[in-house]
């Protein structure tokens, strides 16, 4: 895997998954699969709803499937994202057709 | 039928963590009824309840800790306990196979699931937590026992409102004695003080009104102004094994467990039946074998209510007839609270220490006796010596599932 240093999103979510689920920060490499550090798929459901709450973001109601923690990494920037885009204005792909 | 002893007591009550404490309190008649400070205790008429000091982060690390109920907390700590008075160590793989869990609940997770329903009415938000439903379900007290525990034989849940663990205890007693199950961890555990909880007991107009000369004294079985039950929470568990395989690894037997009578009233919904009490009592001496006049005292289910008290009045006297006026009969949930589903647990642990220590425990608040409650309910001061060998303790529902117990001292 090529080195990144960490971003912030990076740095938030290790912090989360020591307090809330104990895991050895040393343990927790980009290529961690959760599943083995005991995030189980509720795990995962739960760390979703505290994500929200940490990084003041409304994600979709639907389960999602992320194995690694730079999958979660990936998804939570990407939502960011997303979430900033939507405050600065509607994506012309996202007008509702007939409303013109 | 093979003999049942109790070799392990495990609590976490509203009168205190280890037997000897809640022994000691009980006998003093001291009170653990206090004003209820929880939010939104202002809206209740009467903001009484029997609390734990307990806080569950001491006892779990933080992974599991999030997953439980206060009441899972409770009960997997009295389970600890349980374990750890008995000594029995740990199973083998054969024995974890033939060791079961039995646990009484009336209510399971409301805590969670009254914060779940916070969010979704109160705070109207949809975001309720991926957590609820494991730890609102009834069973899942009894399912962490097991996990922590790595017993593989029944798992099983109780929910007969305020029996629910006098049946946890008398299935387990089953089982054991008939061979089927080697140990058993059985009791009951309750956390019932969310606010939607109390108001919904409120509604019903079952709970008492504060004594304002002495909260603490609000509720009085079996006295004439006694007006209702207030709400405690904790849990009580024991171990319960084979007489001969206590003796043969040298454990300490705090008694015997002679027998469980179970009925069903079969009539109203709440209110209490004299037939169906008399007959669980009935019951609960035909399984243990002995007759009327081999019981020396009674725990009772006592809960304050104007229609249990004269109706377990009543049921007493129809089964133990002339003797009846002279038994002692015990109503300690004037100081602990009722437990609801753990409650019948609770008292067979207080009863077992009367036989043990040969004392029959006080039934406190009852200075004002009631023409209809006229038997001797050792009000006000415990009595030494006044316990005997043989008691049985009553656990009484809403839905009309009685429970008995019968027990007997160790030596």
């Amino acid at each position: 895997m090529k080195f990144t240093s960490p971003n912030d999103t990076d740095i938030r979510i290790r912090a989360m998954l020591v307090r809330d689920f104990k895991i050895d920060p040393s343990s927790l490499r980009l290529d961690s699969r959760l599943e083995d550090l005991g995030v189980d798929s509720i795990g995962m459901a739960e760390l979703i709803f505290n994500v929200e709450d940490e990084f003041g973001l409304k994600l979709p109601d639907v389960a999602v499937q992320l194995s690694t923690l730079a999958e979660v990494i990936g998804f939570i920037d990407n939502a960011l994202a997303e979430q900033r885009a939507a405050a600065a204005g509607p994506h012309p792909a996202e007008a509702v057709p007939g409303a013109t | 039928m093979r003999r049942v002893a109790v070799t392990g007591i495990g609590l976490v009550s509203p009168l205190g963590h280890c037997a000897a404490e809640v022994f000691e309190r009980a006998r003093s008649g001291r009170s653990a009824v206090r004003q209820l400070e929880i939010p939104g205790a202002h809206r209740l008429l009467a903001p009484l309840a029997a609390t734990v000091e307990f806080d569950g982060a001491e006892h779990f690390e933080p992974p599991q800790f999030r997953l439980l109920d206060r009441g899972s907390q409770f009960a997997v700590v009295a389970a600890r306990r349980a374990l750890a008075d008995a000594g029995c160590g740990l199973l083998s793989d054969q024995e974890r196979g033939r060791a079961g869990v039995f646990l009484g609940t009336g209510m399971g997770g409301t805590m969670s699931i009254d914060d779940g329903y916070q969010t979704l009415y109160g705070d109207n938000s949809d975001r309720i937590k991926p957590m609820m439903i494991l730890k609102g379900m009834h069973n899942a007290p009894a399912a962490w026992i097991g996990i922590e525990l790595g017993w593989l034989g029944p798992n099983l849940t109780y929910s007969t409102a305020c029996s629910s663990s006098s049946v946890a205890i008398g299935e387990a007693w089953l089982r054991l004695a008939s061979g089927s199950l080697d140990v058993a961890i059985a009791g009951g555990s309750e956390a019932p003080l969310s606010l939607g909880s109390l108001k919904a007991w409120e509604a019903m107009h079952t709970l008492a009104k504060v004594d304002f000369a002495n909260p603490a004294t609000s509720c009085k079985p079996f006295a004439r102004n006694r007006s209702g039950m207030v709400l405690g929470e904790g849990a009580a568990l024991v171990v319960l094994e084979p007489w001969d395989h206590a003796l043969a690894r040298g454990a300490a037997i705090h008694g015997e467990l002679l027998g469980y009578g179970l009925t069903n009233d079969a009539g109203h919904i709440a209110r209490p039946s004299v037939e169906g009490q008399a007959a669980a009592m009935a019951a609960a001496l035909a399984s243990a074998g002995i007759a009327a006049d081999q019981v020396d005292s009674i725990n009772a289910h006592g809960t304050g209510t104007q229609a249990n008290d004269v109706a377990e009045t009543a049921a007493i006297k129809r089964v133990f007839g002339a003797r009846a006026p002279r038994l002692p009969i015990s109503a300690t949930k004037a100081l602990h609270g009722h437990l609801l589903g753990a409650a019948g647990a609770l008292e067979f642990v207080l009863a077992l220490l009367a036989l043990k220590h040969q004392v029959a425990l006080p039934t406190m608040h009852l200075a004002i006796p009631d023409p209809d409650c006229d038997l001797d309910y050792v009000g006000g001061v415990a009595r030494v010596g006044a316990a005997g060998r043989t008691m049985v303790t009553n656990s009484f529902a809403f839905g009309g599932s009685n429970a008995v117990l019968a027990l007997r001292a160790a030596d």
